[in-house]
């Protein structure tokens, strides 16, 4: 017969649990095994099938070892929420305020000349249009990282488009709470101007990052069946 | 044999069920499972271990180490209060589940 415990022992090698769970892990797993093995044996079959039909317990070992140490609560360096939504949101996040702020000290503004442009409103627009134009990539990378992790589409386009989300707390919430407080806000805000600033800081960034992350999935999808249909 | 995406649902049900009867260990539950269902629910070590270790971190069951007839030591399982607490509202939303299967399918008649 062999020997249950040193197999199954060699098969959780690097397993993430301490000695003592560890050995606990070891022994039932065995157990179970030699009671399989012994049952099979009882049958009247032979054994080496007996082992063969015992070893079908597991079809892979490397996914044992996770399931079980999933199972005892050792989640790896970062969860599967953290990697698939929570990285990648906070991410975009910082690199869409980055790029802000890069295109606001360094972009177009910088190089228009009020002469030849309107004298207010061009280089705003031209910083808009610039960082807008920044975040399809900011998008991508966030889609790659969440999508890299496992998450689900959902999942994916929440934490891209999370960015978004201070400056629609500010729209709905800030702007509202401003002008009953304030009333050079509340006598400067039209419904109109309410709709740009809308338009302008929540639903144009929010396509913008979108724009990035659906072209990543679908080259990513086209290039997964191009590599499944070349094999 | 049933599908293991349906069984995986089902296996929480199924083992808290088997322990409702008194303590098994991890081998006697897969077995018992197997034959309370005709063959048509069977676990391997590898899909019941990793459960049983998650029912116990849930506190849903507790398991402590027996020595079996042939001398070897064994981890027996049983069912917590939280366990049997959870057992009834759970075989409710299983029931719920074929009823509405059955309304809509005809799983019954299939």
């Amino acid at each position: 017969m062999p020997d249950w415990n040193e197999f199954v022992r060699h098969q959780l090698v690097g397993i993430e649990l301490n000695q003592g769970e560890m050995a606990d892990v070891v022994e039932e797993l065995a157990g179970h095994l030699e009671e399989a093995f012994r049952n099979l044996r009882c049958q009247g079959i032979t054994e080496q099938e007996a082992v063969q039909r015992a070893l079908q317990e597991v079809r892979s070992w490397q996914e044992l070892r996770v399931s079980i140490e999933s199972s005892r609560g050792r989640e790896p360096f970062m969860n599967k929420r953290v990697s698939q939504f929570w990285f990648p949101a906070f991410l975009t996040l910082f690199l869409s305020q980055v790029a802000l702020m890069v295109v606001q000290e360094f972009g177009p503004r910088n190089y228009l000349s009020p002469a030849t442009s309107h004298p207010r409103m061009l280089p705003q627009t031209a910083v808009f249009a610039a960082w807008v134009a920044a975040l399809p990539l900011i998008g991508a990378l966030g889609a790659y990282l969440s999508g890299r992790a496992g998450g689900p589409a959902k999942l994916v386009f929440s934490a891209i488009t999370f960015p978004v989300f201070p400056f629609l707390a500010f729209v709905v919430i800030g702007l509202p709470i401003a002008m009953l407080f304030d009333d050079h806000v509340a006598r400067g805000l039209s419904f109109p101007l309410f709709l740009v600033t809308f338009s302008a800081w929540v639903v144009c960034p929010a396509l913008a990052l979108v724009a990035g992350g659906w072209f990543l999935r679908h080259f990513a999808k086209r290039s997964g069946r191009q590599n499944i249909a070349g094999n | 044999m049933i599908a293991s995406g349906i069984k995986r649902g089902t296996a929480e049900l199924a083992v808290l069920s088997v322990l409702e009867n008194g303590s098994r260990h991890g081998y006697e539950i897969a077995r018992r499972i197997e034959q309370q269902t005709n063959g048509s629910l069977g676990f391997t070590l590898a899909a019941l271990y990793p459960m049983l270790y998650r029912l116990e971190m849930q506190k849903l069951i507790r398991g402590s180490w027996e020595t079996g007839p042939n001398g070897r030591r064994r981890r027996c399982y049983r069912l917590t209060a939280e366990g049997k607490r959870k057992l009834s509202p759970l075989r409710k939303e299983w029931s719920r589940l074929f009823v509405a299967l059955r309304k809509l399918a005809g799983v019954v008649n299939a």
